[in-house]
């Protein structure tokens, strides 16, 4: 039997269909947490930032203009949550705390990563190279999520490559 | 044409772990509770959004050509640069740990070496022993180790304007601002197991008994309300409304509660009434202190939980709080506990909070 599609369940779930809901959940869950944690770099902080994305979402599924994808939506909503966090923690490693992803027990020695390479970019280009390349996103979309010109998108994109590239070769040496 | 790492990059999300199944269910809860069911967005509203952000386009292009003529000043995001920083906060000779919230910014001092400064908050508090700090920052409710390792951070859905944390530590409970109203939540002291309690309250910071099994806070009503945590029950307490402050003793059950004109001590079946308005009131030392005006001085005054006079002594400066090991007062620019100057701050700043833990 088919699947139903993101649309159906959408519009069961809109209804108050919980199990259509729940569906719509478990489609997406996986990969919202996998795009929280690239972004947040931390379990806990992707367990909130993904939580409480679908809470978001889910509570103004009213407003959702059900002609455009689900996914796109539901990770601009992620991945604003994710920024607001991360915000208001650098306003806090500013002064002391240090930033402490826990990627280590992911990679082992010798193997970092591609994902703890990304861990090392500044927030701001991290999180285009996330959206970019781990969800799929569009610089225009990543434009109209972090309200940056598309200029600004493509050129944290490009250095973002650059330190990659840098980041990785220099491991490869080693 | 895609390099080798962007192709690499693609499979980006691959690299990341697994979910924990816990948090899967529990973001499902919480998401299946948000849930709700109606209509989606009816074309009429549409409509009436449409117009009206016509209208507020109109009155924009109106404003920038006042603003371009020199007749209006229009400031759209404007964010203040942040006001330079107090001194640093100093320490108190045998405290764990001191917090302020100046102007709206926390700072904080511990003794395991945690320094904190100019963290803009809405509401903190420190933990019992000075080993976390929880702050309301945004529209979450976020605690802080020393060591900023295990912070954790939760969603409050409306900023957090008060925060009590219980002796044993292992609960908080805050108050939160949605729309219009004040909601009363207790969570967990790891930030799980958030529970709301009282959908109407008043803005007074919440007190927790020693037991940690109990708290008193202030309904929308105006009265005096202890909550059970164990047995999921309240009881009113026999002082006539607006109540504007509680405070339980940091041993046994008395408990404070304040009004305009007077502080009430209840100690098992007794009351008494402390007849005058007080600047700040609290438990210092274990009995009931006040703190009243003055003639270029205030009085610290002390009563046993049965309301009888315990002494009472003389203070320069004027009361900003009375924690349970000394009276915190303003001399000028300087925040002092007893002869330690605590922090220098602007002439016209508003001390919102200061706690030694």
């Amino acid at each position: 039997m088919r699947e139903p599609s993101d649309r159906d369940l959408v519009q069961r779930a809109r209804r108050g269909d919980r199990e259509a809901a729940a569906a719509l959940f478990r489609r997406y869950w996986r990969d919202a947490w996998r795009a929280a944690f690239a972004i947040t770099g931390r379990r806990s902080l992707a367990d909130d930032v993904a939580a409480d994305g679908f809470e978001r979402a889910f509570a103004a599924l009213g407003r959702f203009d059900e002609r455009r994808p689900f996914g796109p939506w539901l990770h601009r909503i992620v991945a604003n949550r994710a920024l607001d966090l991360l915000r208001a923690e650098r306003r806090l490693s500013d002064e002391e705390l240090p930033d402490t992803p826990d990627l280590a027990p992911v990679h082992g020695a010798g193997d970092r990563g591609l994902l703890a390479a990304v861990s090392e970019l500044s927030l701001e280009r991290r999180m285009v190279v996330v959206l970019r390349y781990g969800v799929g996103m569009t610089p225009k979309q990543i434009s109209d999520t972090l309200d940056l010109p598309v200029g600004t998108v493509n050129s944290r994109l490009a250095r973002g490559l650059e330190q990659l590239r840098e980041s990785l070769e220099v491991e490869h040496v080693e | 044409m895609s390099s080798e790492l962007e192709q690499r990059l693609e499979g980006l999300l691959a690299e990341a772990p697994e979910p924990d199944p816990g948090a899967e269910e529990e973001a499902l809860h919480r998401a299946l509770r948000a849930l709700h069911p109606g209509a989606p967005a009816r074309r009429g509203l549409r409509t009436a959004v449409l117009v009206f952000a016509a209208a507020a386009v109109l009155l924009g292009i109106a404003a920038g050509s006042l603003a371009a003529a020199g007749a209006l000043h229009v400031s759209f995001g404007h964010k203040a640069k942040p006001r330079p920083a107090t001194t640093q906060l100093v320490l108190p000779k045998g405290a764990n740990g001191v917090a302020a919230i100046i102007d709206g910014r926390l700072s904080v001092v511990t003794t395991g070496g945690f320094r904190l400064q100019g963290l803009p908050v809405t509401s903190a508090a420190l933990s019992p022993h000075a080993l976390f700090v929880a702050a309301g920052i945004g529209q979450s409710l976020v605690a802080l180790k020393p060591s900023g390792r295990q912070a954790w951070s939760h969603p409050a859905r409306g900023t957090v304007i008060a925060i009590a944390w219980a002796p044993f530590g292992n609960r908080i409970a805050y108050i939160v601002r949605i729309g219009h109203r004040f909601a009363l939540h207790v969570i967990w002291g790891d930030g799980t197991h958030d529970t709301p309690i009282d959908r109407r309250v008043r803005a007074v910071r919440p007190s927790w008994r020693a037991d940690s099994l109990a708290f008193a806070y202030v309904g929308a009503g105006g009265k005096a309300i202890v909550y059970d945590v164990g047995h999921r029950n309240r009881s009113i307490l026999a002082v006539r409304a607006p109540v504007t402050g509680v405070a339980f003793a940091p041993t046994g059950d008395s408990v404070a509660v304040e009004q305009l004109d007077g502080v009430w001590v209840l100690h098992q079946s007794s009351a008494a009434k402390i007849q005058g308005h007080v600047d700040a009131f609290g438990w210092l030392s274990g009995r009931l202190a006040d703190v009243v005006p003055g003639q270029g001085f205030v009085l610290v005054r002390l009563y046993a939980s049965s309301g009888a006079s315990r002494g009472s002594f003389r203070a320069q400066g004027n009361a900003v709080t009375v924690t349970p090991k000394i009276v915190v007062l303003r001399r000028g620019r300087n925040l002092v506990a007893g002869r330690t100057t605590l922090l220098t701050i602007p002439r016209r700043s508003t001390v919102q909070m200061l706690e030694i833990g």
